[in-house]
């Protein structure tokens, strides 16, 4: 829009360039910092349990308990939710050819969207959680949340249908699936507790959240950003739609079935864990379609990941992505959920594909979108190689220091050390697995200050784009 | 190449929502109609709170606490949890709103607990996890609880047990 892009101190070069973009790119690199933080409190918590106990208030409002699903919930909702809306609102006009439909609907949302996570997390750590995971917040901000996901959906919705492309993007088929996706498993998910009857009734409702806030709506639209990024940053087309909508119709049936597979070997039935199971072997199809047209799309271009950080980041979300989702099939067998379920094991997956795979893939669309935003070059590229590195790094430390624990205490608890002084014995063997945690968990974070630094500095003092620059920098 | 029906929004997202609720029927709905989901078994009477007892409130205390993020509230037909007491089957949580399974056993499993220790064990254990059970754990000292809240929360542990067999 032309009147944000005037309040920058270069002319306006992107015609698109919208407030509400951001606005919530902005407040999504904050809550990126504040999950960081509360990731490592959390992590040092389990080292020693008298960190940050000094005094009542803290021993109360920054337990691990009230802390963890903050963290949690900091993380999926606050920054990466925030930063894929972000990445929709510049992304759907774009592809459109179009402005987006309504510049106060979107900032009204990101505003909303910010405030009503706000007082949601703050919610928790008072003590109003709801006892579901991933799903703490209290009904009233689950309200605020529908609210926010129908006023975006429109947004984009009406944006796609005022457009001047007619062939829609397979990005744009990922991205009004995932949004649609979100306000139903959200929806669904979040129904409290109390009016759906029986206990395990219920538990099928929380599962089915708890996979598919990750499988049908950060997954879709990750990928979705995935296409969308590739094809700029090596400047080429993707090697094949037909592929990419294989993905977009396998995830669509596969994924939304996952929620039983939590409760494998579980207090259900044998037929419900079958009915989990067997779609969870079946969503190698839709990650491998990704992987493989990544791989087709990047053939003889290689060497552009040298080049180009973004593009570095890219390729390493989507490595990463389909390392989880091989994981993920494999956890859901029998025998091996046997072993590996309530263990660390799932901490370090749950971090694969959240942190590894989506983060790293936002983190090269940040980068993109960045100076076609703000109409300036990022200011540091050794920045943003200190920012993959320790965020790489970080996690691989912090991703095989979770799993070696987890198979440690799998088969500890094979031989029987399930209760008292034996449990402890495992614990004291796992100390050491914790510290790597935090070492890991600490770079990821010092990586990400290098992130959100650079970020300033880019806005504040980065090199303005000439007009007669490259053009592939200006356009869209 | 593009065909027509690629270029209609409606026709895609419907046909999408379609598959998606496909799934949340056969893993929602479905089980309702399973008689194990629907049948209160004899345990889970024993874990039908009358409102505002000791142990509802404790349960809370439970849940605002996070207690759940590193307990879990399972047994399984599992070599690994053997030794955890009698295999909990759905019926067992038919009166748990929600349902404390959760998916983390940082700390030992709580199915069963009220079979293990006494009420003064849990009150000294929840002041100082390390002076009672080791200098290994990594529990947090709960001394912070007002008197009235750990009374709550013991009382709803030792409740977490099997009814005995007839």
């Amino acid at each position: 829009m032309a009147q944000s892009a005037a309040t920058t101190h270069v002319p306006a070069r992107d015609p698109y360039a919208s407030a509400t973009v951001k606005m919530l790119i902005y407040t999504s690199v904050f809550w990126l910092l504040l999950s960081m933080v509360l990731g490592l409190i959390v992590a040092l918590k389990s080292i020693n349990p008298d960190f940050l106990t000094g005094n009542r208030f803290l021993q109360t409002y920054l337990s691990y308990g009230r802390l963890r699903p903050v963290h949690v919930n900091t993380a999926v909702i606050g920054w990466m939710t925030s930063a894929f809306f972000g990445a929709m609102t510049y992304g759907v006009p774009a592809l459109c050819k179009t402005k987006l439909w309504s510049e106060k609907l979107g900032m009204f949302t990101a505003v909303y969207w910010m405030l009503n996570y706000l007082f949601g997390a703050m919610a928790i750590a008072a003590g109003y959680q709801t006892g579901v995971e991933y799903a703490e917040m209290p009904l009233l901000f689950d309200i605020g949340v529908v609210i926010c996901v129908a006023s975006l959906w429109t947004n984009l919705f009406m944006t796609v249908k005022n457009r001047k492309e007619r062939v829609l993007y397979v990005s744009l088929w990922y991205w009004l699936g995932s949004v649609t996706f979100l306000a139903i498993v959200y929806i669904v998910g979040n129904i409290p507790a109390g009016w759906m009857g029986p206990g395990m009734a219920q538990a099928n409702y929380y599962y089915y959240y708890m996979h598919n806030i990750i499988g049908l709506w950060l997954t879709p639209v990750g990928v979705g950003l995935l296409y969308y990024l590739m094809p700029k940053l090596v400047d080429r087309p993707i090697y094949s739609h037909k592929l990419s909508l294989i993905g977009f119709w396998t995830i669509a049936a596969f994924y939304v079935w996952n929620g039983p597979h939590h409760l494998i070997n579980g207090p259900i039935p044998l037929w419900l864990m079958k009915a989990g199971i067997i779609p969870s072997l079946l969503l190698l199809i839709p990650v491998w379609s990704v992987l493989a047209n990544v791989i087709g799309t990047m053939k003889g271009v290689w060497y552009k990941v040298s080049e180009n950080v973004s593009l570095k980041f890219l390729m390493t979300g989507a490595l990463f992505y389909g390392l989880a989702c091989i994981q993920g099939p494999f956890q859901a067998l029998m025998g091996p959920h046997a072993i590996l379920h309530y263990t660390y094991w799932t901490v370090g997956h749950a971090h694969m594909p959240l942190f590894g795979g989506f983060s790293l893939v936002l983190f090269s669309g940040i980068y993109y979108m960045f100076p076609r935003l703000t109409g300036r070059h990022l200011y540091s590229r050794a920045m943003m190689n200190w920012h993959y590195w320790l965020s790489v790094l970080g996690f691989v430390i912090f991703g095989f220091a979770m799993w070696t624990a987890g198979v440690i205490q799998g088969f500890e608890w094979m031989d029987g050390k399930q209760l008292g002084a034996s449990f402890l014995q495992v614990m004291e063997s796992l100390h050491v697995f914790l510290i790597g945690r935090a070492v890991g968990g600490s770079l990821m974070f010092l990586g990400q200050i290098f992130f959100a630094w650079n970020l300033i500095k880019s806005a504040r003092s980065g090199k303005p784009i000439e007009q007669t620059e490259d053009p592939m920098l200006l356009a869209r | 190449m593009a065909n027509e029906a690629e270029k209609s929004p409606g026709i895609l997202l419907f046909g999408a929502v379609l598959l998606v609720l496909v799934g949340t029927m056969g893993t929602i709905v479905l089980p309702y109609f399973d008689e194990s989901v629907v049948t209160p078994t004899k345990s889970a009477e024993l874990k039908n709170y009358p409102t505002d007892s000791a142990e509802a409130r404790g349960r809370h205390v439970y849940i605002r606490e996070g207690c759940n993020y590193c307990h879990t509230q399972a047994v399984r037909p599992v070599r690994a949890d053997s030794k955890l007491g009698p295999v909990s089957v759905p019926g067992d949580y038919y009166y748990d709103k929600p349902t404390l399974i959760m998916t983390q056993r940082t700390g030992p499993d709580l199915t069963w607990v009220g079979t293990r220790y006494s009420a003064d064990w849990q009150h000294e254990h929840l002041l100082n996890p390390q002076k009672i059970g080791g200098p290994a754990s990594i529990m947090p000292k709960y001394d912070y609880l007002s008197q009235q809240d750990r009374d709550d929360l013991v009382a709803y542990m030792l409740s977490l047990k099997p009814a005995p067999k007839d």
